[in-house]
């Protein structure tokens, strides 16, 4: 008897042993498993805290003091070309790199130049450069931050005129050479100087670039060219009427019936027909 | 431990062994081949903040004061996915995450396909708007649902070779 239940005493000891250890390891286990989803945890939210903070830091430094001169809007992020007094405005969104904005060019900028001249539009240019982010490389910036130096000095209208006619295909990023715009740039009298290189060089307006392709991804116009006659969408068409230089001119005689072109300076006017003309030759 | 011990003494669970081994080496795979993923879609994402933030915007899904946040924060969160499976610890919890992204993925891009936007997905960089013939849903929505099915396998089987969750011993 006594035996036994000493026997038995000492089973149930070993049994509560066990039990014990078992219920020991099962909270390390369960200890060990939080542990794991804590720092699970921690590390994204720590990740993505680190990723929203370095981000907003790195882009959050435009503001409109960084703009080339003579650029105009709210936070200077709009090139106008033309005069102020034109009854009309063109408003332009343009990827240096867009092949249907090289099209688009070709087939028009003759006429919108004389449009400019006769005093009836003022173009206002948003340069974008978002093909960058669709065919990779850095030539759109690189275009965008050249026209924005040659801005700065006066010079976008020719530069801009150089450039297209110059556009390598989509997919050639031949810009992503900053050596190429500077070479095109001594197409445009008196463009090419060494601040204009150390400008392109150095990515000077490379801010104002950026700022000017969010101000277009919030636009909520998603292709390029965009091409707005006073407001309203005049490419491919205009209230259902497809695009040609006749239209064009004709559409913005009509919205400027009744209204006064503006009157240009008779040299004004020979510059925005051929902006590149040699200033001695037209003088 | 078990198994090991009954496979050496029993030769009808050595078969059994064999199968976990080829278990845990597809899972292993499975591991670093979405950590691979993760990390790729990530590092993609963060050198243009804008073109992300605009990738996210291009869905019309979230409203504006939301599109940085998403923008900004989703390949960070992709990254420490890609980390955390890498090392390999806390499989499941990871895996369980990467399905749960990457299930809203398709669905956002079957929202966008559904409402005739047309985009770029964007999910290794790049987005955005892009002209109707250059859309690829169905290839980006095959190609999520591989993804998934990794992610699957390693909420199913989450054990796996060289792993912080071997070392530490937690099943």
């Amino acid at each position: 008897m006594s035996q036994k239940n000493s026997s038995e005493a000492k089973r149930t000891a070993r049994e509560r042993m066990q039990e014990e250890r078992a219920a020991q390891e099962a909270k390390a286990q369960r200890i060990r498993k939080f542990s794991i989803i804590g720092t699970v945890l921690a590390v994204i939210v720590v990740a993505v805290v680190i990723g929203l903070v370095v981000q907003n830091s790195r882009t959050s430094s435009y503001n409109a003091s960084q703009a080339p001169a003579g650029t105009i809007g709210a936070n200077k992020l709009v090139i106008p070309v033309g005069s102020t007094a034109a009854p009309s405005t063109l408003t332009v969104y343009e990827d240096l790199r867009c092949p249907a904005c090289g099209s688009y060019e070709k087939s028009f900028h003759t006429t919108v130049n004389q449009l400019m001249a006769q005093g009836k539009v003022q173009v206002q240019y948003h340069v974008v450069s978002f093909i960058d982010r669709n065919d990779n490389g850095t030539g759109s910036k690189n275009a965008a931050n050249a026209v924005a130096c040659a801005q700065n000095v006066g010079k976008f209208h020719g530069y801009h005129d150089v450039l297209y006619a110059n556009q390598p295909d989509e997919t050639d990023d031949a810009w992503a050479d900053k050596s190429k715009l500077i070479t095109l740039a001594k197409q445009v009298p008196g463009l090419d100087t060494p601040a204009f290189e150390s400008c392109v060089n150095s990515n000077s307006f490379g801010a104002w670039v950026t700022a000017v392709q969010k101000d277009f991804d919030k636009s909520g116009h998603t292709s390029t060219p965009t091409i707005l006659l006073n407001g309203t969408s005049a490419y491919p068409t205009y209230n259902g009427e497809q695009i040609s230089t006749a239209n064009l001119i004709k559409w913005v005689d009509a919205a400027n019936k009744g209204k006064t072109p503006a009157s240009l300076a008779p040299s004004a006017s020979a510059a925005l027909v051929s902006p590149n003309a040699s200033p001695n030759a037209s003088g | 431990m078990a198994t090991d011990q009954m496979s050496r003494t029993d030769g009808k669970e050595s078969g059994r062994g064999r199968r976990t081994a080829v278990v845990t080496g597809i899972g292993t795979a499975a591991r670093l081949g979405l950590a691979v993923v993760w990390a790729w879609a990530g590092l993609a994402k963060i050198s243009d903040p804008e073109a992300a933030a605009q990738a996210v915007r291009a869905y019309r899904l979230l409203p504006e004061s939301l599109v940085k946040p998403f923008g900004y924060g989703l390949p960070f969160l992709e990254l420490a996915l890609a980390l955390l499976l890498l090392v390999g610890l806390g499989t499941r919890i990871a895996a369980g995450l990467s399905a749960l992204l990457l299930v809203v993925y398709i669905g956002s891009i079957a929202s966008v396909w559904a409402r005739g936007i047309s985009i770029d997905c964007g999910c290794f960089g790049g987005g955005g708007a892009v002209s109707a013939s250059h859309t690829a849903y169905l290839q980006e929505i095959l190609r999520d649902i591989g993804f998934l099915l990794l992610a699957g396998w390693l909420i199913r089987w989450p054990r796996t070779w060289v792993s912080l969750d071997g070392l530490l011993a937690t099943d």
